[in-house]
């Protein structure tokens, strides 16, 4: 019989599932909306990600949570901290990785790794969305234009504006005022990606800058973020399509450690509830 | 604390003394000085038979209490705007609540004295106080510590301010300096701050016999309220006792230490319970801590000393542990890790206090990169319990010990 495990990151925002073989190689993914209930979401992801690895459920020998929803996964044998899990993840991707930075729905972690993709030192954005997937949701919301157009428009620009309001809720009157003014609306959205850039950026510097710099989490996906923080950084950043699906990978991947007999490092005691 | 309990009956008893004496009854007739804890002159005024109160200690046992929530917002719909510490608009809050603390009704002032002027805040916080009660204000200032040791024309400086505020005590209780009873006040509270310092120190020993941070905290309540009296000595003497008998009996205050932490900063004491048992969780002990040492920081060598009484007394003034010089921070937080053998420090910064938030990050950085001792900072508040987000903080304790586990398992 073969051996699969699988790691759920059920974030803020989405959910998402990952199934791996023996040989750490990805046999499914799954991703949707995390919605009110985390337990059905996450139900829903792992039965998705089997089907489509053409598996049946108790060949799935070790499940490990992560995310914020990580304690309510009924199906999950332990829980690690998506911090844990991203480093992770994102070594499997790119092994050169030494600087994470993961920009989610409400969170921005900038992380140092090894060479093992073990955390070296990791710090979070605190008591406030600036800076995050949130910031660019009320920016698309405030232009009228869906989350995805945003980036690709942002491309355009060809004189940036200064984006300088931090806040997430008052970003909405500073773009409404520049519009009113007449200012095209690449310039405007391209200032909105770099205010992000430069506070993520921030947050790196406090863990150190040590390339390769991988870049994951939802808002990888959008190709005017990845250029702002490349021209921002003046560096080049990975970015995986799988970049979604980094904390869930990670989480696997010590699922997989489990399942070969290494010993639990996370607080065992809590797993479950 | 232990099985025996005998510390904590007889704190229990020195502070309920100490808050009737407060009382309309148990004043008599004496005269009320406000103070702050860090580098206070209670010795001095203690000469003229003046009763202390510290609103800093009134503030965190409302925190304590869960009663600052509503103390704040009162302050609040005063006009006190969101960015003023907690611990302000927490005694602002007592005043507009008639002064009802969980301790019965707080006397008001007769004389303020601000004795630290480090901080801003507190001149401005009695400044209002002045204000709102009519009461006289007395404001010692204190020059920063710019070097490992108080400058002699700095010492000179404040001791001539010591004599100034003497002649105002005297006026306002209408009892003479006596400068015997000042030495003798002095011998006692240099007693009970050696016996601290011993009982700070059995900390290193593996397991520690007691949490540095989490425990200390109420540890340290006897040195802050009731410095110079013989009850302050007696509880120290019980303490230390205490504590050497759980450490010959290997007994710590986790059921296995498996992190020894080096603390810095307040707690946060509406969630004080919560934040412990995140700690806790991960098999965590406190080995030391700077918040334990608002109250003095006799363990490095700042004793009050009879033989020089008021120079004693400016000294320790100025080496309150804000006041000391980013650098003396930095390295005191080194040597803490480095003599208590401590696997990490975590830092608790808090929005209210920047005497203590100041330089944080910085040391955290240096610390970190530097020094390569896994630091953790989280943010909440010491006073104000809206700042105080749970999830957050769990899931960096969380990854961070996680994080010091995994690195240990894999040996590097």
């Amino acid at each position: 019989m073969n051996v699969y495990v699988a790691g759920a990151d059920i974030g803020s925002t989405t959910a998402k599932v990952v199934i791996l073989d023996g040989e750490g190689k990805i046999a499914a993914t799954s991703l949707g909306p995390t919605g009110a209930s985390i337990v059905e979401a996450a139900q829903r992801r792992f039965k998705e990600a089997i089907e489509a690895a053409k598996i049946d459920e108790h060949e799935v020998e070790f499940v490990v949570g992560t995310g914020y929803g990580r304690f309510k996964i009924p199906f999950g044998h332990t829980q690690i901290t998506e911090i844990s899990c991203h480093a992770k993840g994102a070594h499997y991707l790119f092994p050169g990785t030494r600087t994470i930075v993961d920009i989610g729905g409400q969170d921005t972690k900038a992380i140092g790794a090894d060479e093992r993709g073990e955390v070296t030192d990791f710090c979070m954005n605190d008591k406030c969305a600036a800076g995050t997937g949130r910031f660019l949701d009320n920016a698309a919301l405030a232009v009228g234009l869906s989350i995805d157009e945003i980036g690709p428009i942002s491309l355009k620009a060809a004189k940036p504006l200064r984006i300088t309001n931090v806040c997430t809720v008052f970003v909405e009157s500073e773009i409404m005022s520049h519009m009113a003014r007449g200012e095209k609306i690449e310039d405007v959205l391209r200032g909105v990606h770099n205010a992000i850039a430069i506070r993520s950026i921030a947050l790196m510097r406090r863990v150190g800058i040590t390339p390769e710099v991988t870049f994951t989490g939802g808002v990888s996906r959008n190709v005017g973020m990845v250029q702002a923080l490349e021209g921002q950084l003046g560096t080049k950043v990975n970015v995986s399509p799988l970049s979604q699906y980094v904390g869930a990978i990670g989480a696997a991947l010590y699922a997989l450690e489990r399942a070969r007999g290494a010993p639990p490092t996370e607080l065992v005691a809590e797993a479950s509830g | 604390m232990t099985d025996g309990d005998a510390g904590k009956d007889l704190q229990r008893r020195l502070l309920s003394e100490y808050y009737g004496s407060l009382s309309d009854e148990g004043r008599n007739g004496r005269k009320v000085a406000y103070m702050f804890v860090p580098g206070n002159v209670v010795e001095l005024t203690r000469c003229f038979d003046m009763l202390p109160v510290y609103p800093e200690i009134n503030a965190l046992q409302c925190g304590i209490k869960k009663m600052a929530g509503d103390l704040i917002l009162r302050a609040e719909n005063l006009g006190y705007s969101s960015d003023v510490c907690g611990y302000v608009k927490n005694d602002i809050g007592l005043m507009l609540s008639d002064r009802k603390s969980p301790f019965g009704v707080l006397p008001k002032p007769d004389l303020l004295v601000c004795n630290y002027s480090g901080c801003n805040t507190f001149v401005k916080w009695f400044e209002a106080l002045a204000h709102f009660y009519d009461a006289e204000l007395f404001v010692l200032d204190i020059p920063y510590l710019r070097e490992r040791e108080a400058a002699k024309e700095d010492v000179d400086y404040i001791v001539a301010q010591l004599e100034e505020l003497a002649t105002v005590c005297a006026r306002i209780s209408g009892v003479p300096f006596d400068r015997g009873r000042l030495r003798r006040t002095l011998e006692l509270s240099m007693e009970a701050e050696r016996l601290w310092v011993e009982a700070l120190k059995t900390a290193q020993s593996h397991p520690s016999p007691y949490d540095a941070y989490f425990e200390a905290v109420f540890y340290m309540a006897p040195l802050n309220i009731l410095r110079g009296t013989e009850g302050c000595v007696e509880y120290y003497r019980l303490l230390l006792e205490e504590l050497r008998a759980r450490q010959k009996e290997r007994r710590g205050p986790v059921p296995e230490e498996k992190f020894r932490v080096v603390f810095e900063g307040p707690p946060p004491w509406p969630h004080f319970r919560s934040f412990w048992e995140l700690f806790k969780r991960w098999g965590v002990c406190g080995v030391a801590s700077t918040y334990s040492k608002v109250g003095g920081l006799f363990d490095q060598g700042i004793l009050h000393d009879p033989a020089q009484p008021l120079e004693s007394i400016a000294r320790y003034a100025m080496n309150c542990y804000t006041n000391w010089n980013l650098g003396l921070r930095l390295d005191l937080l080194r040597r803490y890790v480095k003599e208590y053998e401590a696997d990490a420090v975590v830092i608790h910064s808090t929005k209210s206090c920047r005497s203590f938030s100041v330089g944080q990050a910085d040391f955290r950085e240096v610390l970190v990169k530097n020094d390569g001792i896994p630091t953790l900072m989280v943010e909440s508040d010491l006073a104000d319990p809206r700042y105080y987000s749970e999830a957050q903080l769990k899931n960096r304790i969380d990854a961070f010990f996680e994080s010091l586990s995994h690195r240990r398992l894999l040996g590097g």
